[in-house]
């Protein structure tokens, strides 16, 4: 086990730069989320963590060790691919073993570690099998028996339950978060599922191009994003953004929109300095409810998902997804009345996108 | 007035009904289709390759030499088969056979395999170097044995000469010209001309193994050759095996590149079974015990191939 | 002290080009000697010091081959046959590997397995039948009967190997097509044809390298200069006139040009099918 730390770490292939400066500190124990679309850098990012790939400057730490010019095979850490990469032609036993074998790990020692980590994750009716003649999920517990054994300072996980079904998604994400709980070990895990970033991580990172757009604790990330892009991401149905004019009178905050005016008491931002200025208004889809005042606007769709509805209502030209309960089925064309919880509301500097 | 809903088909005229694109298109949409496309081909390779074999097994029972039609073509049963168990030729042959065989594939399938590794780096300047290096391949037989003939000259070939120069060789040597070093030459100049066969297969091969395998084992602290010995190989095992079975069948069965280089000579230290029955048939004319000589080659190449194919399924598990 | 990954990388990369350099320059260096040797004067050849860089140049092995020679001749019979093998492929076989990638039927696995197996059939057993049957059908000595007879080894191939290629044109497309209105023949040629083109270009572009370098086929199934192709010829001048290297070698540089040319031009497209036949196989 131990703690993490990159320090301005930037990669680039030619004049393509796909990591620019990048910092993240992980105590020990902690489970850091890379959570990224595809192609923002949060896998060479992990490679580069592993070993696999060089960086073009900047400094990985491992615990206390500057681990920069370290092979991969000396980091002492441990990797589950999205694809699993298991040895097809070595038995489950073998594969599990195999890093110890590696090391020179004499046969009684490893074959007891190996059944250690096989019981941990129920795999100890299959450890003579091959992988070809293994389940998705069974594979997937190979691959985690893989990384458990060797008992490294740092698991590396990259998208590894992308290639499973939805139901063995959610089993698996479970199991990881149990396994985490009782094994503390420190993890450093990329996905492009929110879900996944927020019920694992104790600390989120959100890339977009090579760039940390916010690194903090999930609930932070959903409650205070750091700009549009992390509000946009994180959520789904994703944020609603409500364009106006930020206006106070008698010290009252209210954002004045092409459909009216929302009174925006109990706001959490210091926003002095925009009164009077265009500003962007977050609203989660969630914090919405039917009432009597609020927004209001005109009923455009209406999707029921079974537990909720969701409502898309044109507020004045500008739509606003609202997640109702599942009895709140309003006709289309209907005029509807929604309020808002200010405490929830984020509001955006439109020019950089960033909260204020 | 009312219009009819649909047009009637215009009738057709006489030439639309023998139009021969019409009936072909027509014949597409039936059921035997697929047979038909078939059908040229099953019939060409009917007519060249199936009906000369039989007619081959069945020649091997009877006497038949073209240049004494005195003998005529009776049937003669194994005759030909127990000559040949007590042919010397026929024994020293099937040795000659295996070495050839062994030692060339050998060969070919080490340079192969180290070509093949070395172009799947993908550095720059590869794809030009791939393209040497497949080359002889695709060279003719005649030309690459006269090309090696030219350079192992014992007057006034280069080889000689640059041995020479560094010191492995005190005077020129005649290599086809000594029983010693005959069949060693003809080996090299095989290897050379074939070893990119398995240079292409397997690099087709190690494009078929995930790069995260690699990725794992240099975390689970594998160096190159534990890599190359625990992952690379294993998963080459299937396209080697069938690289293997492919030029057996191919050094077995044609005897071009020794004709052209010795022979069978000097003596017949280079004289394989492809060589032999073929000099039967085309020297002597005893097309008879050249068939029977082709049969047990036939024979003894179903026989490598099974046992060979269920020892790599066996390894499997 | 840990082996750093950069470090060990590039010494394997090192390793790599020694390997790739030293195996291109042993794969082309005899050619490379054999055009200076066509090149060479006679006494430059013929010599006790190795020439290695010549000074004086000729081309009299070129012209003395072309015009004092049947090698023409040769050179004309192999482009017919060649011709003729790629012809006969074209028409039977890729129809035969178009079945094969398009249908499922009783039999087709078998059937592909046999168009394998034959290949396994030694050369000499089948040339001497043919021989035979050849002098029956008078198709002995003759550019269309040795073109014939190259069918049955190269067929099964070309039908292989087009069938990779023709594997990687999508279904949906002629599905598409005959809901369109296009009969199956139609969505073939209109279709699959195109997409499957370089791949076509490249298995007939390998056959007709295969049909062009043969030489035992050829030596026994022709008898006279009206059919003898360049590799019997040019083996028979060696034996009959004791022909001098500097022609041997001029002879070998004309007649791998056009496979040198041809190889280079398709090879990427040539290798993927070659490997991609060879993989299912």
């Amino acid at each position: 086990m131990a703690t993490l730390s990159i320090k301005g770490v930037r990669k680039s292939f030619g004049s393509l730069e796909v990591l620019k400066n990048i910092d993240i500190e992980l105590e020990d124990g902690g489970f850091l989320v890379l959570l990224g679309p595809s192609g923002c850098g949060k896998s060479t990012l992990l490679s580069i963590i592993a070993g696999l790939e060089p960086s073009s400057g900047g400094d990985v730490t491992i615990g206390e060790r500057n681990v920069n010019n370290v092979h991969p095979k000396d980091r002492n850490i441990a990797m589950v691919f999205q694809s699993y990469a298991l040895y097809p032609t070595m038995s489950v036993r073998r594969n599990i073993g195999f890093g110890l074998e590696m090391r020179k790990m004499p046969t009684p020692e490893r074959d007891a570690a190996v059944k250690k980590a096989a019981d941990l994750l129920q795999i100890e009716h299959l450890l003579e099998r091959k992988p070809g003649q293994l389940s998705g999920g069974q594979r997937q517990r190979v691959a985690m028996g893989r990384a458990i054994v060797r008992d490294p300072d740092l698991f590396l996980f990259d998208e590894p339950l992308s290639n499973l079904d939805a139901k063995l998604r959610v089993e698996m994400r479970t199991e990881i978060k149990r396994l985490h709980d009782r094994l503390g070990t420190t993890i450093v895990y990329v996905t492009h599922d929110q879900i996944e970033a927020m019920t694992l991580g104790t600390k989120v990172a959100v890339m977009r191009n090579g760039v940390i757009q916010q690194f903090a604790d999930p609930q932070i990330i959903y409650e205070q994003p750091a700009n549009v892009f992390v509000a946009a991401f994180i959520g789904s149905p994703t944020t609603n953004f409500l364009n106006g004019t930020l206006e106070a009178t008698n010290g009252l905050l209210s954002l004045r929109h092409g459909g009216g005016s929302l009174d925006l008491g109990g706001l959490q931002q210091d926003v002095g300095a925009f009164v009077g200025r265009p500003v962007v208004a977050g609203i989660r889809p969630e914090t919405l409810q039917v009432a009597e005042t609020g927004v209001s606007g005109t009923v455009e769709v209406v999707e029921p998902t079974g537990p909720d509805t969701m409502v898309i209502l044109n507020v004045g030209g500008q739509m606003l997804t609202a997640r109702l309960g599942s009895r709140d089925r309003p006709k289309l064309g209907q005029a509807m009345t929604l309020s808002v919880d200010a405490r929830a509301v984020n509001l955006f500097d439109p020019d950089s996108g960033d909260r204020i | 007035m009312s219009r009819a809903l649909y047009t009637a088909a215009p009738p057709r005229t006489v030439w639309e009904s023998i139009n021969p694109l019409r009936m072909i298109g027509e014949l597409s949409e039936t059921r035997y289709w697929m047979y038909l496309l078939l059908l040229p081909s099953a019939l060409l390779i009917t007519a060249v390759v199936l009906y000369p074999t039989l007619y081959g097994f069945q020649m091997s029972f009877r006497e038949m030499r073209l240049n004494r039609p005195d003998v005529g073509t009776d049937w003669v049963f194994f005759k030909h088969y127990i000559r040949m168990v007590n042919d010397p030729i026929f024994w020293l042959s099937l040795r000659n056979t295996a070495i050839w065989v062994t030692s060339s594939i050998a060969l070919e399938f080490l340079i192969g395999l180290t070509a093949a590794l070395a172009l799947n780096r993908n550095l720059p300047g590869t794809k030009l170097l791939a393209v040497l290096i497949l080359l002889p391949y695709f060279l003719p037989n005649v030309v690459a044995g006269h090309m090696w003939g030219l350079m192992l000259d014992p007057r006034l070939g280069v080889i000689n000469d640059l041995l020479m120069r560094v010191g492995l060789l005190d005077g020129y040597k005649a290599w086809f010209a000594d029983p010693k070093t005959a069949m060693a030459a003809a080996i090299i100049v095989e290897s050379w001309h074939s070893f990119p066969f398995f240079t292409l297969l397997i690099m087709a091969g190690l494009k078929g193994i995930p790069a995260d395998l690699y990725k794992a084992a240099d975390i689970d602290g594998a160096g190159p050759l534990a890599q190359l010995r625990l992952i690379t190989l294993p998963m080459l095992k299937t396209i080697i095996a069938a690289a293997v079975i492919l030029r057996v069948i191919g050094l077995v069965n044609s005897p071009d590149l020794l004709l052209i280089l010795t022979s069978g000579g000097p003596g017949r230290s280079t004289q394989v079974l492809s060589l032999y029955a073929f000099q039967m048939a085309y020297k002597d004319f005893n097309f008879g015990y050249a068939g029977a000589l082709s049969v047990v080659m036939f024979v003894l190449l179903m026989g490598f191939a099974w046992i060979y194919v269920r020892l790599s399924k066996v390894n499997e598990d | 002290m840990a082996q750093t990954r950069s470090s060990s990388k590039l010494l394997w990369d090192v390793v790599a080009y020694v390997i790739m350099i030293g195996l291109a320059i042993i794969c082309v260096f005899p050619i490379i000697w054999t055009f200076l040797t066509s090149i060479k004067v006679d006494e430059d050849i013929v010599t006790r010091e190795m020439v290695y860089f010549p000074t004086r140049f000729t081309f009299d092995n070129y012209v003395k081959l072309w015009f004092q020679s049947s090698y023409p001749t040769l050179v004309a019979n192999s482009l017919i046959v060649t011709g003729l093998t790629v012809l006969i492929c074209l028409l039977t076989g890729a129809i035969a590997s178009y079945s094969f990638s398009r249908f499922n039927f009783p039999g087709r696995t078998q059937l592909m397995l046999g168009y394998l197996v034959v290949r396994m059939f030694p050369a000499v057993l089948m040339i001497i039948p043919l021989f035979i049957v050849m002098r029956q059908v008078g198709l002995l000595d003759s550019t269309v009967g040795l073109a014939i007879a190259y069918t049955s080894f190269l067929l099964p191939l070309f039908v292989w190997m087009l069938k990779g290629f023709f594997d990687s044109a999508p279904k949906e497309l002629e599905s598409a097509a005959r809901i369109d209105g296009s009969t199956r023949i139609g969505a073939m040629l209109r279709i699959v044809v195109p997409i499957a083109r370089n791949g076509l270009v490249a298995t007939c572009v390998f056959v007709a390298i295969a049909a062009w370098n043969e030489y035992l086929f050829a030596l026994m199934l022709t008898t006279s200069q009206g059919s003898r192709t360049w590799p019997v010829g040019l083996q028979l001048m060696v034996g009959e006139f004791q022909l001098p290297w500097g022609m041997l070698a001029a002879g070998g540089m004309i007649s791998i040009l056009p496979v040198v040319i041809l190889f280079a031009i398709v090879q990427r497209v040539m290798v993927a099918g070659i490997t991609a036949g060879a993989v299912k196989g």
